[in-house]
């Protein structure tokens, strides 16, 4: 390849040059250039092919092929053909061990017939050597290299709007884009190349119109476009995800048009990969846009009347064309032949031939040949006919030197997005392409993808689809105009050239020969879905965009049916494969904090994670470990006072004549009998009657009750309260003021006495006794207390509105600092809990639980006349339980089981560890545990096994551990 | 550039019920008549503003807690059919150029496309936060008020203001 003079329409700017090196060698290219562009001007090839390693160039230039990716910079698989050039980059190609000129994997080539389609499936099975294969595979196969050292660059994701959202900015879609806007849609235009425009109008005639509309497009207020922007999945409710170079867009439209034309299908022969082996699009491309010749004596392979189009156009431009090589026998101008198109044809092929360049009518190409650079420099051709047969006789042979080859022989629908949206397809024998079915609302197609060529009816049917969409959005009439597809021919129906010596690739990225495809279906992988998997085409970087429609069409020729009886394989996101950094986007941590966050943080609180509210774990205090000082919160709280934010529970209110009632169906226990200013655990179920959640009711008032949910059950708890109220209809309302409630545990020895001087309500035991609730002041803050027992010792839950939280906590503290009050944190509250015995939901219960199990059966009342659960419990009681929740003790002081190890009886997995801790105040290792029903017997021992294998002995104990008379948490005596 | 205004001012309360609209009118605050909606009413010598979440919750703002004492002491007497929201929310304002830019990258609601006269509130996620957001100001330069859970707003609040640091924006205000 070569530049060009400077070319009238060229897209890069001559006067700016850009340097940066590619391999580790210095290279120029222009302002505009991409990274493809740059390099074929300059370079024989541009990378080694996945499985074999052969030399690749450029193919499509249309980020349609695995060829064109690059290391940049340190980024992997970047896509050269629509990344722009810049200064001081430094590129090198992907999948090589070596360097591209003397990658060492070259060597595979050598080897093909060793390696067969699915030769891994039968190879690679020795569950020996499997580890062998894995590493020696990790090594040599995937694309590019992830550098942590490179840059790290934001990739915010966002969302959209528009009214008409028109996926391709050629001809048709510009035309749809203005008809839309014309009814008074906001439009957005998404296009992958730089500039809008598309490839394909390729007279003076067909530039003009495009220029217009371009300029139109773009002076339009109604219209944005999105330029070097993919479309790369389409989803439900005309929802379609954008990639840009450095962000997702999440467009969301009333209406989307489909403009996204046709992908030019590769002929397939012998070394149909070589460099300088490219399709006629990509180098009128290259010619177009960068000012690059494809060689200096290039031969087209034709089948349609794009390829003598593209033949004049280059011919202008100062290229030799060797010699035009067509398929077909007779041209589209020939007898028979009607309409605009075969007009056109008739005057490109004329003109090509006036232009002396020799014509071969009926021939195919059968062998390509590489120079000493690795690149084409000869092509043999044929009559089609041997080269059908499966051999051309030497004598029937041709050779053309030439240092290009352009394919010209078809195309398929760009159809994928279409089919993600929901749309069906069905085969045109006419056209030799699949064609858009029975789209849903909303979704329009129009020009190539629907089959219409012709460049002034791909403008007519972009205004149709155009006008269609704009009303399905709510915005003028529509269109009463029809699709009209075009009659002549554009798609070989059979490019695909048989040669003894193989290597003519079907597909590029896989290196998939058209014996693979063959053996595939002969072993049995005989439907497009199993050849797909089997032998993978398909399934490489370019997703089949040049290897699906010819990989179809052998198929259907081995099993000897029309290719429509095939189908096609499932299209899926992404269109394109789309780097990770914009799919995750910006990364969003959303953490809850409690109103006390910035004390704790001053009480030198390490932090933990509890769900996704931040928590102190427990108070670091200078001089102490980690579990020193949670041995320090546990006493403080047993022998003197401590404090702990639980502002995470759950905290609801309900109100209203029948709330006792709701309360008593949705919970275990008996709620519309709970006195005013009590409380009551409750203990909620599902419909299975398996336990999901935990808290204390209490009631305030007559109509009027409070209640709490575990931290991390909040949120669902009240959505399925709320769905319940929906659907019951009953007389009563929910308010969720988890948020915008601080709660404390102030529990302690000490708590009522220090209490008492901050609170006006009388906390004297017979005043305010054990699961007693009161309304009051404490510290001249409008309080809820609730006197519970979690941690066991005499205490008090205390609820104040959030933005009072600080002023309580702090009251508390002073008051408390003279009875060496400790704040505690997550940590000590779970030992002070364990030693009691209290199960934690979700911890001690898992997603089959019942209350027999969990022994909860005191905080059911099966006398209810319905509770949620109610059924499957009395079913469950006649059953009797699969597992019983116990307490256990470790025998061996320096030992200690984790949570989750198993418990092992006679060889076999008999229950697991729950909970665990060492407990200082009782000097032992204690835990609860499931167990089968036989072994949970106070007394009996058990064996656990615990880290390495090791077997820990246990036994089974009564709970609570710790005042087994809970003397402590009901009157604040001693045990 | 977008601004970020943290400044979490004024007093808010809440209410809901099958009696709270008719309630609020018998209090003299005019509510608005359609769901998910805004309005503003006088009350003592404040202008209020009301917003109706869904058909039977009400949302109140005022400059301060004057505004809304005696609002306060009537739901204290516990009227039939009327009950208390207690309201801690954290509040945001959103306004300048580009706020349009901002919302985006953080919520999937079409704010541009909204129709300021009908006064409409919307309760929404904002990277995953529940938010009630009302838009006011000139079709030309809108402004955002939102409200959030007040134990997700240091993490809104930071979120957000990182991305109107990185669009060029500017954070006013201090948080309460």
């Amino acid at each position: 390849m070569y530049r060009l003079e400077p070319q009238a329409r060229e897209w890069i700017d001559r006067s700016t040059v850009l340097r940066f090196s590619f391999e580790g060698a210095p290279c120029e290219g222009y302002a505009g250039d991409t990274l493809s562009s740059a390099l074929a001007a300059s370079h024989p090839y541009l990378a080694r092919s996945f499985k074999y390693h052969r030399p690749r160039g450029v193919l499509s230039c249309a980020n349609q092929d695995s060829n064109a990716l690059f290391q940049v910079d340190g980024i992997p698989n970047v896509r050269g053909d629509v990344t722009l050039l810049r200064q001081g980059m430094h590129v090198t190609a992907v999948n090589t061990f070596g360097g591209l000129a003397r990658d060492r994997a070259r060597v595979l080539d050598r080897f093909a017939r060793f390696l067969p389609v699915g030769f891994y499936y039968k190879a690679f099975h020795s569950k020996r050597w499997f580890p062998r294969w894995e590493r020696m595979f990790r090594a040599i196969t995937g694309l590019g290299a992830v550098t942590l050292s490179a840059e790290r660059r934001t990739t915010p994701k966002r969302y959209g709007f528009c009214d008409v959202l028109v996926i391709g900015g050629g001809p048709s879609g510009l035309a749809a884009a203005l008809a839309a806007a014309e009814a008074g849609a906001r439009v957005t235009v998404v296009d992958e190349a730089h500039r809008l425009g598309g490839t394909s109008a390729l007279n003076d005639a067909e530039r003009q119109a495009l220029d217009s509309l371009v300029r139109d497009v773009q002076a339009s207020a109604r219209i944005a476009v999105l330029s070097a922007t993919a479309a790369v999945g389409c989803y439900a409710d005309r929802w379609v995800a954008l990639a840009e170079p450095r962000r997702l867009t999440k467009m969301r439209a009333r209406a989307v048009v489909f403009a996204t034309g046709v992908i030019e299908q590769p002929a397939v022969f012998r070394n149909n990969d070589l460099p300088g082996v490219l399709l006629a699009s990509g180098a009128w491309r290259l010619a177009e846009r960068y000012g690059i010749a494809p060689g200096r004596h290039l031969v087209m392979v034709a089948a349609n009347m794009e390829a003598y189009a593209v033949c004049r156009d280059l011919a202008a431009r100062g290229v030799n064309i060797a010699a035009i090589v067509d398929l077909r026998a007779a041209s589209e101008a020939g007898p028979g032949a009607a309409g605009a198109g075969a007009a056109g044809a008739g005057a490109d092929e004329a003109g090509c031939a006036s232009l002396g360049i020799p014509i071969l009518k009926g021939f195919a190409p059968y062998e390509a040949f590489a120079g000493a650079d690795g690149r084409v420099c000869a092509l043999a051709v044929a009559p089609i006919d041997d080269v059908g047969r499966g051999g051309a006789a030497a004598e029937s042979l041709r050779r053309i030197e030439c240092d290009a080859v352009l394919m010209s022989v078809g195309f398929a629908a760009a159809g994928q997005l279409l089919l993600q949206a929901g749309a069906g397809s069905e085969f045109s024998a006419g056209l030799q392409q699949f064609v858009p079915l029975d789209l849903p609302a909303g979704l329009l197609a129009a020009g190539r993808v629907n089959g219409v060529y012709e460049f002034g009816a791909r403008l007519a049917d972009g205004r149709r689809a155009g006008a269609q969409a704009a009303a399905h959005a709510g915005f003028g009439a529509g269109s009463a105009a029809s699709i009209e597809r075009s009659t002549r021919r554009p798609s070989h129906p059979f490019p695909v050239f048989a040669h003894p010596a193989g290597k003519n690739f079907v597909d590029f990225d896989e290196d998939l020969q058209v014996k693979d495809l063959e053996n595939a279906a002969q072993e049995g992988f005989d439907s497009s879905e199993l050849l797909k998997r089997y032998s993978t085409v398909g399934m490489g970087p370019s997703q089949g965009k040049h290897s699906h429609m010819n990989a179809l069409r052998i198929l259907a020729r081995v099993r000897r049916v029309p290719v429509e009886e095939l189908g096609l394989t499932t299209f899926r996101p992404m269109y394109h494969p789309v780097p990770l950094k914009l799919l995750a986007g910006r990364g969003f941590n959303v953490e809850r904090r409690t109103p006390l966050d910035a004390r704790h943080g001053a009480l030198g609180a390490v932090w933990m994670s509890a769900g996704n509210w931040r928590r102190a774990e427990y108070y670091a205090v200078e001089g102490e470990t980690r579990e020193q000082s949670i041995e320090a919160e546990v006493e403080a709280v047993r022998t003197k006072v401590g404090l702990i934010d639980v502002s995470t529970l759950g905290k609801i209110e309900l109100y209203g004549p029948q709330a006792g009632a709701f309360l008593d169906r949705v919970y275990a226990g008996s709620y519309a009998s709970l006195q005013v200013g009590m409380t009551r655990y409750g203990l909620m179920l599902d419909e299975s009657g398996v336990i999901i959640d935990d808290g204390v009711i209490a009631r305030l008032g007559a109509e009027r009750f409070y209640f709490t949910t575990t931290t991390g059950g909040s949120a669902t708890v009240f959505r399925e309260l709320s769905r319940l109220n929906a659907l019951w209809g009953l007389d009563c309302a929910l308010v969720n003021v988890t948020g915008h409630r601080a709660a404390f545990n102030f529990a302690g020895p000490a708590s009522r006495e220090i209490l008492q001087s901050l609170a006006d309500v009388d906390l004297g035991e017979a005043s305010f006794p054990y699961l007693a609730a009161r309304e009051g002041s404490i510290a001249g803050v409008r309080t809820r207390v609730l006197r519970v027992g979690f941690v066991g010792e005499l205490g008090y839950e205390i609820h104040v509105p959030a933005s009072a939280a600080a002023r309580v906590w702090q009251a508390l503290s002073e008051a408390g600092r003279p009875h060496a009050l400790r704040p505690f944190g997550v940590e000590a509250q779970r030992v002070l809990r364990l030693e009691k015995g209290h199960l934690i939901v979700g911890q001690d219960t898992d997603g089959l639980t019942d209350p027999f199990e969990a022994g909860a059966r005191w905080a059911v009342s099966m006398k209810k006349p319905f509770f949620v659960g109610q059924r499957s419990l009395k079913i469950l009681e006649s059953r009797g339980p699969r597992q019983k929740l116990t307490g256990i003790e470790v025998l061996d002081a320096t030992r200690a089981p984790k949570e989750c190890h198993l418990v092992i009886d006679r060889g076999a997995i008999a229950g697991r560890v729950t909970s665990v801790a060492r407990s200082r105040t009782l000097g032992k290792t204690i835990g609860l545990a499931m167990l089968a029903p036989p072994l949970a017997e106070p007394g009996r021992e058990i064996r656990i096994r615990a880290e390495g294998g090791e077997m820990l002995a246990a036994r089974v104990v009564a709970v609570p551990f710790y005042d087994p008379g809970n003397l402590r948490q009901r009157a604040g005596r001693a045990a | 550039m977008p601004c970020l205004d943290v400044a979490d001012t004024g007093a808010r309360m809440g209410l809901k019920g099958p009696r709270a609209s008719d309630w609020l009118a018998a209090q003299g605050v005019a509510p608005p008549a359609r769901a998910n909606t805004w309005s503003r009413s006088p009350a003592g010598r404040a202008d209020v503003l009301i917003a109706r979440l869904g058909a039977s919750e009400f949302f109140l703002e005022a400059p301060d807690d004057a505004a809304l004492a005696a609002l306060a002491a009537g739901l204290a007497a516990e009227p039939a059919g009327v009950y208390p929201v207690l309201r801690e929310d954290r509040a945001f304002r959103l306004s300048g150029p580009g706020v349009h830019d901002v919302l985006a990258q953080v919520c999937n609601v079409d704010f541009a496309g909204l129709d300021l006269e009908a006064r409409p509130v919307i309760m929404t996620l904002m990277i995953g936060v529940a938010v009630i957001a009302v838009p006011d100001g000139r079709p030309e330069a809108r402004q955002y008020r939102f409200w959030c859970d007040p134990t997700f707003g240091p993490s809104l609040g930071e979120t957000l203001g990182a991305i109107i640091v990185e669009c060029g924006g500017t954070i006013t205000g201090e948080s309460r």
